[in-house]
């Protein structure tokens, strides 16, 4: 489902893995990264530049990890979007809660 | 209804007898996925949920019994139904699997076109089993008059209102329309969409529906018919409830007054709304600002007014009428459904046109529940 791309001091860069962020694996996806956050204590990457579709029980996953984030005082920060997945973000004024960025060396500049 | 592919992973060390099966399985009309391991089949589950797994016992490093213990530890797939594929007719082991909740057991030289009619039985009696579980709670929902759609549309001096909603795979979900009529003059429309697919989702519309529902009485009661102010209740009531933690959902409130003939508009995190002008016979987004409700304690709620002419249209909608499937996968695409409803308007369709020429003949394309609500500006000659 995700992949460490890169386990940097102070943040872990990772990717998602499928084509399709849906409600099949929109659960798997939050506990992994709920995981990765409660042990490594470090902001997150992540890394979309697969994904070509996601839904809402998706997006529902995401919002609930930067919710977990936010309470430890920690950052999620999202690259790499498709046209259409940022355009939906955009309509849903999910801009306005997440950090997203065109890619990985943009994102680490705000961190 | 519908019938599906049905997808099986079928683990087994053995290449050539995996070859086989799957052969057998493919052209037995199965989407087949294959794993030569345990710890390769986890892996796959990660990503993809078949219909049933049929596992080998006798595997190196992890074994049948071991394989299905790690399947039992995960709720996302304990159950899923699995049999185990065995070269011994051994009592005591099957004692140990059916411990471990498999469905069956299946000898390995077994015909393959009898593993496949068996495979296929059971499918067949597990879907059927949850169909009738379904069943049963519809009704029972029904018995206790709890609906998330409601049966008619209301009547509002000076406007028609109308609406379709399709539930995804015919499994109710967590779209939820209202209409609430607080005075004769004041109609509150509700749409709100919680995030997440079937059952799961449509238990949870009650919950937000309830609190909408109060927080429109109790302003009403106070004089307060503000839709941004309703939404800001709603959304504090929803922030601090336990069992709501995580869930989050979209809402368009709409309040029309019949007096002044003027439409309010609150949303959270809702798709833009469509407004159609006769005059320019044009499609224009109406967004608002608000965030999702759940998602913070404030969220940012303000409201405006829309004025709609005579023969204007305003369209409130839910993400799964601008997702779809499309050729290579699944797509969201806002601007397509703008673009494919707009000459459906230019030739002044109703909406019982649109439902049947548009929204309805592309449901197989369809990936999540659909719900649009219609609000129509009669014209004072009509």
């Amino acid at each position: 489902m995700i992949k460490i791309i890169k386990d940097a001091p102070g943040h872990l860069l990772i990717e998602i893995e499928v084509t399709e962020a849906n409600l099949d694996n929109a659960e798997v996806f939050k506990s992994q990264v709920v995981e990765l956050l409660d042990r490594n204590k470090k902001n997150i990457v992540i890394d979309f530049n697969r994904v070509e579709y996601i839904d809402s029980s998706f997006l529902g996953a995401l919002v609930a990890i930067l919710k977990h984030a936010m309470a430890q005082k920690l950052e999620v920060i999202l690259t790499g979007m498709k046209r259409d997945v940022h355009d939906l973000l955009l309509l849903i004024r999910l801009d306005k809660v997440f950090k997203i960025y065109g890619n990985y060396d943009e994102a680490i500049i705000a961190l | 209804m519908t019938t599906f592919t049905k997808k099986i992973l079928l683990v087994d060390d053995n290449q050539l007898f995996l070859k086989m099966l799957s052969y057998a399985f493919k052209n037995a009309g199965f989407d087949c996925i294959t794993a030569e391991s345990g710890a390769d089949a986890l892996n796959i589950l990660k990503t993809e949920i078949p219909d049933a797994v049929l596992s080998d016992y006798e595997m190196p490093w992890m074994n049948g019994l071991e394989f299905r213990e790690e399947l039992l530890a995960d709720a996302a797939l304990k159950d899923i139904p699995f049999i185990f594929l065995t070269h011994i007719s051994d009592n005591e082991l099957m004692v140990k699997g059916l411990g471990l909740q498999a469905v069956d057991y299946v000898l390995k030289d077994t015909p393959v076109n009898v593993i496949v009619s068996k495979l296929n039985n059971i499918i067949y009696t597990v879907q059927k089993q949850q169909e009738l579980s379904k069943n049963e709670l519809k009704k029972a929902a029904e018995a206790l008059n709890v609906r998330s759609i409601p049966q008619s549309v209301p009547h509002v001096k000076g406007f028609a209102i109308d609406f379709w909603h399709q539930p995804y795979q015919d499994i109710p979900g967590g779209d939820f329309i209202d209409f609430i009529q607080a005075d004769e003059r004041r109609t509150f429309i509700v749409l709100g969409d919680i995030m997440g697919k079937k059952w799961m989702a449509w238990f949870f519309t009650f919950s937000f529906l309830s609190y909408v529902r109060a927080a429109v009485r109790f302003g009403a009661l106070s004089g307060d018919y503000s839709v941004a102010s309703i939404l800001r209740k709603v959304n504090e009531v929803i922030c601090l409830d336990d069992v709501l933690k995580d869930i989050l959902s979209s809402l368009s409130l709409i309040l029309i007054d019949n007096e002044t003939q003027q439409i309010s508009y609150s949303g959270a995190g809702d798709l833009p709304l469509l407004y159609y002008r006769e005059k320019t016979r044009q499609l224009k987004q109406v967004a608002s600002d608000g965030l999702l409700l759940g998602l913070f304690p404030d969220g940012r709620y303000t409201e405006q007014n829309i004025h709609l002419e005579d023969n204007d249209r305003l369209f409130i909608f839910t993400d799964g009428m601008t997702d779809f499937s499309a050729g290579n996968g699944k797509k969201s695409d806002y601007n397509q459904f703008m673009n494919n409803l707009e000459p459906f308007l230019t030739h002044n369709q109703s909406f019982k046109a649109l439902e049947q020429e548009y929204f309805a003949s592309s449901t197989s394309e369809k990936v999540d529940d659909c719900s649009i609500i219609q609000i129509y500006k009669v014209s004072r000659y009509d």
